[in-house]
């Protein structure tokens, strides 16, 4: 079946959005010391100011500039998303293919573990690793990325696991390819569409969860994160600070919002079948 | 459900309790700091660290702390919170009804309207009706929990002040009978909405996904040529059909019971187990995480492996293809 990702994503309203919204969140980020005359960390007098032509948004208890801390959140938030998924993935892919691939004890053993790891929550792996380990920015994605892998790799290894009675890589095997050949040449690129939606996925909920621990607490208190904005936020939120209060969660609002709407699409491409406009019931 | 996937819910629970047990003991530092945090350990004199360490045996080897540790447990004595000022045992009893009425509501209402309007809109499919369905829930489930609660508490409880800002009850108000149940749904009514809000559009997405795939099977053609009211059709054979997914979902959720409303508890200061890890976490009290979590990891393994048993009862054809 051959698809077309670009004209799916070009005719699908909701694809669009997100490729909207993710272009949007993705310059913001980008462009983020060009956007505001303040640096997010720098401390002032001004506290508890209201929004101005000033500060745009504000200022918080210690007069940060609330715009600054705002957009340069929207980095952590996409560098956590990005690096989340790919780790996830990779571990994931060198985890299930491996698996697949070498049979035996290892894959009985590599089974067990996912089923094991899939039985506890990980929210509260998670609550409990980074209580201890208080993560800065690179530990909070391997911890988010360990907790995550096991999912994705049962999929894959399914996946690889069919593929491999393929013609097309039966007949690479009759002309001698060996196993790491035919996992690089034609298992990870038929793999392509799962992986692309595992990305997705897991950099979806990477977002809410970086943002999350930071909310409760747990990451490093340093990092500019939308969590950390809206915990301290809260805490005034009897002086009626929407102004702090909903710049950040609407920035974590559309970054999780781009991303589900990407995934949805994506899904929608691969299975036709979920296609608005055919079939209707009665 | 075979002998190996009981030893696999063994081993998942051996592991909550090393991870509980070996994490703060194996970072580099005193254990005790680990184990109480750097506030309590502060105030502590030194004769007080060395009668701490060795009332809790942190002298003494490993494996020995790990046995002491274990029939611990088995006792239910989950240790002593610094933080709080009383068992850890006590603190949890004390938190997870109100945590159970907010979930159970919240998971109880959200199944029910969102099974409804998925077969409603699934089998609508393409229509205005669900079109705007979709679109609305596809939104909907792209804000965070803590997002909708955030907008719930700012809109009712600040703005227009219609609702508490925090709290199960009016505190010291000594109300009984109805004027109490009725301020305890007062206090209820932010965080129950933000909750449903949030699962609400998952069931919804789900239900419809599922009927619009039923939708095609021959034995709804059948259905139809055989002359049954399109009524009868979409609950009788497309809405009894769909309810596995919803079922297996559910069951999923009810782990989550305990910390689904982590985020949303914190935000309305709901007395409940999220509120009581948040504190804990915030006045780094170990002993109540370690607690927290021990006691969750255990109810979620245990309501999983029910779950499990249960669900070939349900449906039949999982039977074959079981573990």
């Amino acid at each position: 079946m051959h698809i077309n990702y670009v004209r799916g994503f070009k005719e699908n309203r909701l694809g669009r959005l997100g490729i909207i919204f993710l272009a949007l969140i993705l310059s913001i980020a980008f462009l983020a010391p060009v956007l505001t005359a303040y640096s997010p960390r720098q401390v002032s007098e001004n506290i508890f100011q209201p929004p101005s032509q000033k500060h745009w948004l504000g200022t918080n208890d210690l007069g940060q500039d609330i715009w600054s801390r705002v957009i340069f959140g929207a980095r952590t938030s996409f560098i956590t998303a990005l690096s989340v998924g790919i780790l996830t993935v990779t571990l994931a892919v060198f985890i299930g293919c491996s698996a697949a691939l070498l049979r035996g004890i290892y894959e009985r053993f590599v089974l067990r573990l996912i089923d094991i790891f899939l039985i506890i929550p990980n929210i509260l792996l998670l609550l409990l690793t980074a209580a201890y380990l208080r993560p800065g920015p690179v530990t909070m994605v391997i911890v988010l990325s360990i907790f995550n892998w096991p999912g994705c790799a049962r999929i894959i290894r399914a996946q690889t696991l069919t593929l491999q009675e393929k013609s097309h890589i039966k007949a690479a095997k009759t002309f001698g390819a060996g196993t790491f050949y035919i996992l690089v040449k034609h298992i990870i690129p038929d793999l392509g569409p799962i992986l692309a939606s595992s990305f997705i996925a897991h950099a979806r909920r990477a977002v809410f969860m970086e943002a999350g621990l930071a909310f409760l607490g747990i990451s490093d208190p340093l990092l500019i994160s939308w969590g950390t904005i809206i915990n301290r936020a809260l805490q005034y939120s009897y002086l009626n600070n929407w102004y702090w209060l909903l710049p950040p969660a609407l920035g974590l609002s559309l970054t999780v919002m781009a991303f589900s709407f990407l995934g949805y699409t994506l899904e929608e491409i691969l299975n036709p079948r979920l296609k608005v406009g055919k079939n209707a019931g009665d | 459900m075979g002998r190996k996937r009981i030893i696999d819910y063994l081993m998942a629970l051996v592991i909550v309790i090393s991870l509980n047990f070996f994490l703060p003991r194996l970072l580099p530092g005193d254990p005790l700091l680990s184990i109480y945090g750097e506030d309590a350990l502060i105030t502590m004199t030194p004769e007080a660290k060395v009668e701490l360490t060795r009332r809790m045996g942190l002298d003494k080897p490993l494996w020995e702390q790990f046995f002491n540790y274990l029939s611990g447990i088995v006792k239910g004595d989950l240790g002593y919170s610094y933080y709080f000022q009383g068992p850890v045992l006590d603190l949890l009893l004390g938190a997870l009804p109100w945590t159970l009425l907010l979930t159970g509501l919240a998971l109880i209402i959200s199944t029910l309207i969102g099974f409804i309007l998925g077969v409603e809109s699934g089998w609508r499919k393409g229509r205005l009706a669900d079109q705007g369905l979709l679109t609305g829930f596809m939104f909907l489930n792209g804000f965070p929990d803590l997002v909708i609660g955030l907008f719930l508490l700012l809109l009712f409880g600040v703005v227009l002040g219609l609702f508490p800002l925090g709290g199960a009850m009016t505190p010291y108000s000594q109300l009984t009978g109805v004027s109490l149940l009725l301020d305890v749904l007062h206090h209820l009514f932010l965080p129950l909405s933000a909750l449903v809000l949030t699962e609400i559009a998952s069931c919804y997405l789900l239900t419809r996904t599922t009927v619009v795939t039923l939708l095609e099977e021959p034995f709804i053609l059948t259905a139809r040529a055989k002359g049954i009211k399109p009524k009868n059709i979409r609950y009788r054979h497309v809405g009894r059909n769909s309810l596995l997914p919803i079922v297996t979902r559910t069951g999923v959720r009810l782990g989550r019971l305990f910390t689904g409303a982590l985020f949303i508890e914190t935000i309305f200061a709901y007395p409940g187990m999220g509120l009581l890890i948040y504190r804990a976490i915030l006045g780094r009290d170990f002993p109540l995480i370690q607690g927290v979590f021990f006691l969750v990891a255990v109810v979620i393994l245990l309501i999983n492996f029910f779950v499990e048993l249960i669900y070939p009862r349900i449906d039949p054809r999982v039977k074959n293809n079981a573990y």
